[in-house]
């Protein structure tokens, strides 16, 4: 990796920082995520489509900062250090290289 | 004239805290061993406030206005942010601040040329403070803490030879600027090697993290600031590594110094290296 493609502009790093802040986003995201992305107007149609699909690898080529981007992938698939973390982590390597889910 | 009593450099990984009781006794016994003579040694100096130089992991700003160091001026400082909680699985601690001692080091470091933000209310605290407390029991000390976030991760950030020449101003304003007989203490916090939410998440650079401990171990400062530089940080893991340019503040406060180190781990699901120095201030810096 490097930070060739980094786009400091991209929308989706407003909306890590907006559901790190906002308990409430955070427990819309996970029921109605598709009403959450409409609140980002600047959002590119590619960049929106990255995220409903979990596509990490196409999030981080459209300039993803990777420290949000895992973030982003504990607030999908978990954040609790004894499970959550660990599995959001595995499944992000396995969308940024697309192996099978690493196993630490 | 204030006087720095006690310095060291320790990694704030949260699954240190969070996987501890899971992890090999081997790793077990590397973090217990670090932390511990870090909480000995920082008790055995007894400094009236502690300097904790740390990254802030976009917890306070956005990327799009994103400062390179923030001062926490408060007169108490707690956490962690509760984003952070479950994900580093630590108790709530309260530190208390320093107010005059913050507003020292931001007037000072201002007029010998570095550029920072200063925060009167709270900051939020994630892994950077929050770790280092609950392994040290930091709380439990009665020692003032003054925060310094810094950005080693929104590129571009300072590099390290900014960072060690920050900690030459640092030492400045601790001699010329702070009351005699003020006894200081720093602390870096970040590093070792990890890539966190990268491709390379769970993969660990052993020889770089070896090489670090040895060098910053070491009073050859030439050497360390030619041989740990920004593009081998970030091989050794992307937006990650670079944390241990706290450390650079920290060496370039005290100087040419001997320090100390514990051990080392690289368990793979600690996510980071785990590695710390404690250096030897009780001789004149080389």
């Amino acid at each position: 990796m490097s930070w060739e493609t980094y786009d400091p502009s991209l929308a989706a790093h407003d909306l890590v920082q907006d559901l790190k802040w906002d308990p409430a986003l955070r427990a819309q995201f996970k029921q109605n995520e598709a009403a959450v992305l409409d609140r980002y107007p600047t959002m590119r149609a590619e960049e929106r489509r990255a995220i409903e699909q979990r596509d990490f690898r196409a999030l981080y080529d459209l300039g993803m900062h990777p420290y949000l981007g895992g973030q982003l992938s504990r607030f999908i698939w978990g954040n609790d250090a004894g499970h959550g973390a660990v599995e959001a982590s595995k499944r992000l390597v396995a969308s940024l290289t697309g192996a099978p889910l690493e196993q630490p | 004239m204030a006087e720095i009593v006690f310095a060291a450099g320790i990694p704030h990984a949260p699954a240190v805290v969070g996987l501890f009781e899971k992890a090999p006794d081997e790793a077990r016994a590397v973090v217990a061993a670090t932390f511990g003579a870090v909480a000995r040694a920082m008790a055995a100096a007894r400094p009236d406030v502690l300097l904790v130089f740390g990254n802030d992991h976009l917890t306070n700003s956005r990327i799009s206005a994103y400062p390179d160091f923030i001062i926490g001026l408060a007169d108490r400082h707690a956490g962690p942010h509760e984003w952070f909680k479950e994900w580093i699985g630590c108790r709530d601690w309260a530190l208390p601040g320093d107010p005059e001692v913050a507003r020292a080091l931001f007037k000072g470091l201002t007029k010998r040329g570095f550029r920072l933000n200063a925060e009167a209310g709270p900051l939020k605290f994630d892994d950077n403070l929050s770790v280092p407390t609950v392994m040290t029991e930091l709380d439990s000390t009665g020692i003032r803490v003054v925060p310094v976030l810094q950005n080693c991760t929104v590129p571009p950030f300072p590099d390290e030879r900014r960072c060690y020449a920050l900690g030459q101003a640092v030492a400045a304003c601790i001699a010329e600027d702070m009351p005699a007989g003020l006894r200081v203490g720093l602390l870096g916090s970040g590093g070792l090697s990890h890539e966190p939410g990268g491709a390379r998440y769970f993969k660990i650079d052993e020889a770089f993290d070896q090489h670090f401990l040895k060098l910053a171990s070491q009073p050859d400062h030439a050497a360390f600031l030619r041989e740990i530089t920004i593009p081998r940080m970030e091989q050794a893991g992307l937006g990650g590594t670079a944390e241990v340019l706290s450390w650079f503040i920290v060496m370039g406060a005290i100087g040419e110094r001997c320090g100390e180190s514990f051990g080392y781990t690289g368990w793979p699901s600690f996510r980071c290296g785990i590695g710390g120095v404690v250096w030897d201030l009780t001789k004149e810096a080389a």
